[in-house]
C-alpha cells in the first residue's frame, strides 16, 4: 500500500498508519480510512490518487482557530414569547447592526466628507454672507443654495447636529464592535489551542514538515527565538506578540476616551479673551464665559490679575522675536499668590485656570509737549493691506481742537521700539525711541516721546476635559505603536519521526515565513546509527 | 555666504545623483539589466541621502533653528524622508523594490522645491514667536515623515491598481514588459516566463503578475501602517502643542481638519483589509484616494487658504 502511494502523496501513507490518531480528532476524517480501503481492491492507481485528492479538498475541519473569524452573534437568539422576546432581541439586533464593519467604514467616509465640506464652506459668517455667496438663482453645483446651508447647519459645521450625530454614531459603532468582535478575539487568542491533526497543520499559511526531528527540539529553538511554547504530548503550540492582538482594542478605547474628553471640554469649559494695557488689572471671573451646560465656576474665579509689565524681544533685523507679560495674581483678600512672566508657548497655570499669551497691541504713547505733560495719547490700530504686520497711530493736535480743520502731529508705531513722527502737512519728521529722552522739533513744538505703553492680549481658559483627552492621546499613541506588532502562532505535531509545523501571523507575513524557515533550519536532525538515536 | 554656497552645491549634487539613479532604473526596465550598475545605483542612493542630510544640517547651523519653518524647508525634509524610506528595505531583506517609487519622488520634490516657483522662500527666515517651541521638532517632523510614508504606500497601491486593471483587460498569454513594472528582477521573471511558456502553461504570466501584486499589496500595507503610526503621533503632538500655546487642543483649523481627514481615510484603508474578500483592490482604491488627500492637506491648504476666512487665533500660517 505504501509503495503505491509514495510517488504522489507520501503523507497520506503516514496518516493511514496512524488512523487511530485521526479518529480521535476531527470528525470528517473518520470517513477517510473507509474510502481508501474500499477502493483499493478494485480500482487502478489513477483512480485511487484522484480519490485521495478529493478527500483532500474535503470541508475544513472544525478546528478551534476558525471561530475568531466568525462574528459572535452566530449564537441563536434566545427564543422567548412575543413582544417581550422582541424587546429582548432588539438590543442584540441593534448591536449586530452597529458592529457591522461596512457601516463603520461608511460612517468614517461620511465624517471625512463632512469635514472636507466644512473647510470649503466658510464657517461662522452671518447669514448675508451665505445668501450672497450661494445665491438661489445661481446655485453652486446646480442645487446648493444658502437654504441648504442654513437647514443643515453647515455654517457651523463642526457643532452642527449632522456632524455631531455622525460622531455619536461612530462612537456607538466603536463600542458595539469592541464588545461583539474584538473581545471574543482576545478570549480565543489567549486560549492555547493544540492542533492534533496533521491535516489542519498543513492547511496553515506557512507549513512545513521535518522528516527526522523531535518536537521538543523545536520547542527549545522557538523559546530561544522569543516564543512562548507549550508542549502537550506530541503536540506543540507557540505564540509571540500577543500584545498585537490586544492593541486594536486599546486603540478603540483610546478613541472613545478622547471623544469623551472632547465632549467634556465642549460642555464644561470656560473661555475668555482680554486685552489689558500695562499697569491695569482685571478679575478672572469677569472675563470668562461658559461654553456649555456643564460649566461650573470655581473659587479661583475671584482671582485678580494684574499686568505689571509688558515687553517684547526683537531680532537684530527688527522683527518681533517674543513678547512677555509679567503677571501677578491676587486672591480675594488681596494677597499675592503667584507671580510669573508668561510668553507665547509658556502659559501660567493657577487653580485650574490657564492664562496664555496670544497677542499684543499698543495702547498709548506718553509724550511731553514743550515740557508739559506727560500726555497719554491712545493709539488706534491702522489697517494694512494684508499681511500680519501691525501698525498703530495716534494724533497730537497743535491748534485749537474746536476749529474745523484740526492740524496736528501724527505718530505711528509698528512695535514698542520706535515711533515715527510726521508734521502737520504729513511730511516725515523723524524717528524716536521711547525712553531715549531725545526730543524732536516739529513745527516749532518740542516733542519728547516718554514711553510707549503696550497692552497684552491674553487668553484665559479652564478646561476639565484636558486630563482625559491627554490620557486618551497617550493611550492612542502607545496602542497604535503596539498594534504594529504581529501576533504569530506556530503549531507542531510529532508523527512518528516527522514533525509537522504550521503557522500563521496577522501582520508581517513575508518576514514570518522567512523567520520560520530560519528557525526550522536550526532544528537538529535525528540520525539513527546502529539502534541508538544520536542527535547531531 | 559660505553656507549658502554649500547649500547650493549639496542640492545640485543630490539632484544629479538621483537623476542618474533613475536613469539606471529606466535602462534596466527598457533595455537590459546591467549587473555592474546595481552597486552604483545603491551607492548613488546613499550619496543622495548624505547630501540631503548635509543640506539640512547646514541650514540648521546657519539659521539657528530646526530646518522646518517654512514650505521650502519642509519640502526638502520630505525628500530627505523619501531617501530614508528608500534605505529601509535594505535593513529588512537586502532587496529594494521601493526605490522605483521613492527615487523619482525624491527627485521631483527636490526639483520642485529648488525650482523657480518658490525662490522667495529659499532664504532661511527667523522664527515667529508661535514657533519657538520644542514641539516644533517633534510635531512637524513626524507629520512630514508620515506624509512621505503614506505617499509611498499610496503610490504602490496606485501601481497595484494599474496592473490589476490592465491584467483584467488583457488576454492571457500576451506578455508586456511594462506590465511587470520597473523592478530590477524583471529579467529573472522574464526568463522564467519564457521557459514556462515554452512548456505551454498558459497561466504562468498570470501567476507572476499575481505574485507581483501580492508584493505590492504587502509592501503597501506595511508602509501605510508605519505612516499611519507617524501620522497619529504627529496629529496628537500638534494638538498638545496647540493646547500649550493657544489653550485649545483642537480648533477645527483647516490644516488640522485635513490632517484628520487623511487619518480617517487611512483608518478606512486599514479596516477594509479586515474583510478577506477582495481586500487588495478595495483597499488600493482607498489608498489612491488617500494620495490625493495628502496633497490637499499638505499643499492645497496653503494655496486655498488665501481666500478662506482665517481661522484660529494666529493669522500666520507657517506650513
Amino acid at each position: 500500500m505504501e509503495i503505491l502511494f509514495k510517488p504522489s502523496l507520501p503523507r497520506i501513507t503516514l496518516s493511514l498508519k496512524s488512523q487511530s490518531h485521526l479518529l480521535r480528532s476531527s470528525s470528517h476524517l473518520r470517513t477517510l480510512p473507509f474510502t481508501i480501503s474500499c477502493k483499493l481492491g478494485t480500482s487502478q492507481d489513477g483512480n485511487i490518487s484522484k480519490k485521495i485528492m478529493l478527500s483532500e479538498v474535503a470541508p475544513p475541519p472544525l478546528s478551534e482557530n476558525d471561530s475568531p473569524n466568525r462574528e459572535a452573534p452566530a449564537k441563536p437568539p434566545s427564543r422567548r414569547g412575543g413582544a417581550v422576546g422582541l424587546l429582548q432581541r432588539f438590543p442584540r439586533r441593534v448591536l449586530t447592526v452597529l458592529s457591522n464593519l461596512r457601516l463603520a467604514i461608511g460612517e468614517m467616509f461620511t465624517i471625512a466628507a463632512l469635514m472636507a465640506l466644512g473647510t470649503f464652506i466658510e464657517q461662522g459668517e452671518p447669514l448675508d454672507f451665505y445668501v450672497q455667496k450661494y445665491p438661489e438663482d445661481n446655485p453652486v453645483l446646480g442645487f446648493f443654495t444658502w437654504k441648504w446651508i442654513q437647514i443643515l447647519g453647515f455654517d457651523h459645521m463642526f457643532s452642527s447636529p449632522v456632524f455631531l450625530g455622525m460622531l455619536i454614531l461612530l462612537a456607538t459603532s466603536l463600542m458595539a464592535c469592541t464588545y461583539t468582535t474584538q473581545i471574543p478575539i482576545v478570549k480565543v487568542a489567549r486560549r492555547w489551542t493544540f492542533l492534533s491533526s496533521s491535516e489542519t497543520i498543513r492547511k496553515q499559511e506557512v507549513s512545513d514538515s521535518l522528516p527526522r526531528a523531535s518536537v521538543n527540539d523545536l520547542g527549545v529553538i522557538l523559546m530561544g527565538a522569543g516564543y512562548e511554547v507549550f508542549v502537550k504530548g506530541p503536540a506543540l503550540y507557540a505564540f509571540k506578540g500577543l500584545a498585537g492582538r490586544f492593541a486594536p482594542i486599546g486603540v478603540h478605547f483610546a478613541m472613545l476616551l478622547i471623544m469623551a474628553g472632547g465632549t467634556l471640554s465642549a460642555a464644561g469649559s470656560f473661555k475668555g479673551v482680554v486685552t489689558v494695557p500695562q499697569g491695569l488689572n482685571f478679575v478672572v471671573g469677569d472675563v470668562l464665559g461658559p461654553s456649555g451646560f456643564l460649566s461650573k465656576p470655581t473659587e479661583a474665579f475671584n482671582t485678580e490679575v494684574h499686568v505689571n509689565k509688558f515687553y517684547m524681544d526683537y531680532y537684530d533685523s527688527g522683527e518681533v522675536s517674543q513678547f512677555h507679560t509679567d503677571l501677578s495674581l491676587y486672591d480675594i483678600d488681596g494677597k499675592e499668590v503667584l507671580r510669573k512672566t508668561i510668553s507665547v508657548n509658556d502659559p501660567l497655570r493657577y487653580g485650574g485656570i490657564t492664562i496664555y499669551q496670544t497677542d499684543w497691541s499698543i495702547s498709548a504713547l506718553q509724550v511731553l509737549k514743550d515740557g508739559e505733560g506727560p500726555f497719554n495719547l491712545a493709539m488706534a490700530p491702522l489697517q494694512l493691506n494684508g499681511g500680519d504686520k501691525k501698525l498703530y497711530g495716534t494724533f497730537l493736535p497743535v491748534d485749537d481742537p474746536d476749529s474745523s480743520q484740526v492740524k496736528g502731529i501724527s505718530m505711528l508705531a509698528r512695535d514698542l521700539q520706535s515711533v515715527v513722527l510726521y508734521d502737520q502737512e504729513g511730511k516725515f519728521a523723524g524717528v524716536r525711541r521711547p525712553n531715549s529722552k531725545l526730543p524732536i522739533e516739529i513745527d516749532g513744538k518740542k516733542i519728547e516721546v516718554v514711553d510707549a505703553i503696550g497692552s497684552s492680549g491674553l487668553d484665559l481658559k479652564t478646561d476639565p476635559g484636558v486630563p482625559v483627552v491627554y490620557a486618551g492621546f497617550g493611550a492612542l499613541m502607545l496602542t497604535t505603536c503596539i498594534s504594529l506588532l504581529s501576533h504569530s502562532q506556530i503549531w507542531a505535531l510529532q508523527d512518528g519521526t516527522t514533525v509537522f509545523i504550521g503557522g500563521k501571523t496577522n501582520r508581517a507575513k513575508a518576514e514570518f515565513s522567512s523567520e520560520v524557515n530560519r528557525l526550522l533550519d536550526r532544528v537538529p536532525e535525528i540520525v539513527e546509527t546502529s539502534q541508538q538515536g544520536i542527535i547531531q | 555666504m559660505i553656507f549658502l554656497t554649500l547649500e547650493h552645491i549639496l542640492t545640485h549634487i543630490c539632484f544629479s545623483v538621483v537623476s542618474i539613479v533613475i536613469t539606471i532604473h529606466l535602462m534596466t526596465l527598457l533595455v537590459n539589466e546591467i549587473v555592474g550598475l546595481q552597486n552604483s545605483s545603491e551607492r548613488g542612493r546613499i550619496v543622495t541621502l548624505f547630501c540631503i542630510t548635509g543640506f539640512l544640517i547646514t541650514r540648521w547651523i546657519y539659521s539657528g533653528h530646526f530646518p522646518l519653518s517654512n514650505l521650502y524647508e519642509s519640502l526638502i525634509f520630505l525628500s530627505w524622508n523619501f531617501s530614508i524610506i528608500n534605505m529601509l528595505p535594505y535593513f529588512k531583506n537586502g532587496k529594494n523594490d521601493l526605490s522605483a517609487i521613492t527615487s523619482p519622488s525624491t527627485l521631483f520634490i527636490q526639483g520642485f522645491a529648488t525650482s523657480g516657483l518658490l525662490t522667495q522662500i529659499h532664504q532661511p527666515k527667523i522664527l515667529v514667536p508661535a514657533l519657538q517651541s520644542q514641539w516644533l521638532m517633534m510635531h512637524v517632523s513626524m507629520m512630514v515623515l508620515s506624509y512621505a510614508s503614506l505617499l509611498c504606500g499610496s503610490l504602490l497601491s496606485v501601481a497595484l491598481l494599474v496592473i490589476t486593471f490592465r491584467k483584467r483587460r488583457r488576454v492571457v498569454g500576451k506578455r508586456n514588459h511594462f506590465l511587470n513594472g520597473f523592478f530590477y528582477n524583471i529579467q529573472y521573471k522574464n526568463e522564467r516566463e519564457k521557459i514556462l511558456i515554452k512548456t505551454s502553461f498558459p497561466s504562468s504570466v498570470n501567476y507572476y503578475k499575481y505574485h507581483l501584486l501580492q508584493q505590492f499589496d504587502y509592501w503597501s500595507y506595511r508602509i501605510i501602517s508605519l505612516g499611519f503610526l507617524f501620522l497619529t503621533i504627529g496629529i496628537l503632538s500638534g494638538a498638545v502643542w496647540a493646547n500649550e500655546a493657544w489653550g485649545s487642543y483642537w480648533s477645527w483649523d483647516p490644516k488640522e481638519t485635513w490632517a484628520f481627514i487623511t487619518w480617517t481615510i487611512f483608518a478606512v484603508y486599514l479596516h477594509i483589509r479586515e474583510k478577506k474578500k477582495s481586500e487588495d483592490v478595495n483597499s488600493a482604491i482607498v489608498a489612491s484616494i488617500g494620495f490625493l488627500i495628502i496633497w490637499i492637506c499638505y499643499f492645497g491648504i496653503n494655496i486655498l487658504r488665501i481666500g478662506l476666512h482665517s481661522y484660529g487665533s494666529f493669522p500666520i500660517s507657517y506650513n
